[in-house]
């Protein structure tokens, strides 16, 4: 299989969007903005997601259940969450952040790391650079309710805060630390002074671990970052020199971007030139299937999809089709091709039929919220599958030899401590 | 587990499962646990290593009985 290359950058910005889904909810439903709002989850209905400042005045916080919710704030409007929307919102702000730079780094909805190494020669000062990026995200049509510049960049109303810096972590505190609407740029070589002073907060810390550490009396990332390493490892393991390490600011992680996949090319001849209409829709369908399976498109969606025909006596015919919202659906993808076929159709019979996915989108875990039912019958095909092997496994062994790993004490910080092994009787 | 180690008492070379001695090409990081002291005292020293084949392999010193030992997984 083709390994899709990387491509990585030390400097970075990170462009954060807070309660991304909301934001883009009240955008598209202007009433929402002075009501107490609240998103349900998506994978789980009777908790509540993201929660607007208002809601959250009234008490309302995320993860509490819908009964919980409307008790301490009965004017609460709840939504039902609309994840294509989001997503196709999300991919709007990466590919407007791709005309930046090509280093591109989906985090989560509403935030993304941007590769900044070498941009210096186009922009100039990080400043410029910070402000390239805002006024592209303007500019990308993103409902996520600011609509013009003015609106959207030195506005405390402003959903934008970026960060810029040298690693991920460190622009993403940066970002966390901006105001609305404005960036926060560490210089190189400052990284330490700055982190130094920010709460034990911004780590990436379980619960467990950060109570721990407050018991301690660490506060900050400074007094974190004062104690010895060694000491931090003995008492949280690997992940306390991790901590130690992102609190020294002695990790500097790179962007990681993804070169976008080459030109995805599916090509039918025809063994005698076919005219009826029927017969290459099938053909446009069957075409696209081939071309999505291409193991290049894994990861990504389709944003533009084009059809060529070769017709009888050298003449030609093409269709093409940009997707508002990049899809890596077949009917998506040919509902346009299908519209096109039958408003101008092939001036003769077609002897070649090609199909090419010729501009991508990056896909999001966001959207594999759709493909759930589909994976809960692949997981029950496979269940299956595994269960007969495992039946055939002992008839001819006359054991199971089977085992299924288990958690005993994974918080336990010998290794060997936190799996066991059972048998597996399916 | 053998281990062969240097004056600073880290691991140059070991012998892996299949009785082969493997040199060992790089030392990554290094920490210590001592733990369940309330019952039988475990001071474990660990060792992560890249041996030749390039693997990664993590190491384990019985501090106690001065052992060594492979962490599996």
């Amino acid at each position: 299989m083709t390994r899709t290359p990387l491509l990585t950058s030390d400097s970075a910005a990170c462009c954060w969007i807070p309660l991304f889904a909301l934001r883009c909810e009240t955008a598209r439903r202007p009433e929402l903005a002075a009501l107490p709002v609240a998103l349900v989850g998506s994978d789980d209905t009777r908790r509540v997601w993201q929660v607007s400042p208002l809601a959250r005045h009234a008490g309302v916080k995320p993860g509490m259940t819908v009964s919980q919710a409307i008790g301490l704030c009965p004017a609460l409007k709840l939504c039902e969450p609309d994840p294509v929307h989001y997503d196709a919102q999300f991919s709007r702000l990466l590919a407007a952040l791709g005309q930046v730079s090509p280093v591109i780094e989906p985090a989560e909805l509403g935030r993304a790391y941007v590769g900044t190494d070498g941009l210096e020669g186009l922009y100039g000062a990080p400043e410029k650079i910070v402000e390239a990026i805002q006024l592209r995200i303007v500019d990308c049509g993103l409902r996520i309710g600011n609509t013009g510049v003015e609106s959207a960049i030195r506005n405390p109303q402003s959903a934008i805060r970026v960060g810029w810096g040298q690693g991920k972590f460190v622009t993403w505190v940066a970002a966390t630390r901006a105001r609305p609407g404005e960036a926060v740029i560490v210089q190189p070589g400052d990284e330490g002074t700055f982190l130094a002073a920010q709460p034990l907060a911004v780590l990436p810390l379980d619960p467990d671990t950060y109570r721990r550490l407050r018991q301690l009396g660490v506060r900050t990332l400074g007094a974190l970052a004062a104690l010895p390493e060694e000491a931090v490892v003995s008492q949280f393991g690997r992940a306390g020199r991790r901590l130690w390490r992102l609190a020294a600011g002695r990790i500097a992680e790179p962007v990681v971007g993804r070169v976008a996949p080459e030109p995805i090319v599916a090509a039918l001849t025809f063994f005698s030139p076919v005219g009826e209409r029927e017969l290459l829709v099938h053909a446009i369908d069957k075409l696209i299937d081939r071309a999505l399976g291409d193991p290049r498109r894994s990861g990504w969606r389709v944003q533009v999809v084009r059809v060529r025909a070769e017709l009888e006596h050298a003449a030609s015919w093409l269709a093409e089709a940009t997707l508002k919202e990049p899809s890596a659906d077949r009917e998506r993808i040919a509902a346009p091709l299908k519209t096109q076929l039958e408003r101008s159709p092939p001036a003769g019979a077609v002897e070649r039929l090609v199909v090419e996915f010729t501009a991508f989108a990056a896909g999001t875990t966001e959207l594999q919220l759709f493909a759930r039912d589909a994976q809960a019958a692949a997981r029950a095909g496979r269940r299956r599958a595994l269960r007969t092997a495992a039946q055939e496994i002992k008839l001819r062994l006359k054991r199971s030899l089977l085992y299924h790993v288990i958690e005993v004490q994974p918080w336990s910080r010998l290794p060997e401590r936190r799996y066991a092994l059972i048998d597996y009787e399916p | 587990m053998e281990v062969e180690l240097d004056e600073k008492g880290l691991p140059v070379g070991m012998r892996d499962a299949g009785y082969k001695i493997r040199a060992v090409e790089d030392i990554g990081e290094i920490w210590r646990i001592d733990d369940e002291w309330w019952r039988v005292p475990i001071h474990r020293r660990y060792v992560e290593v890249i041996i030749e084949s390039g693997r990664r392999v993590v190491l384990f010193e019985d501090v106690i009985t001065g052992e060594w030992y492979v962490q599996k997984p």
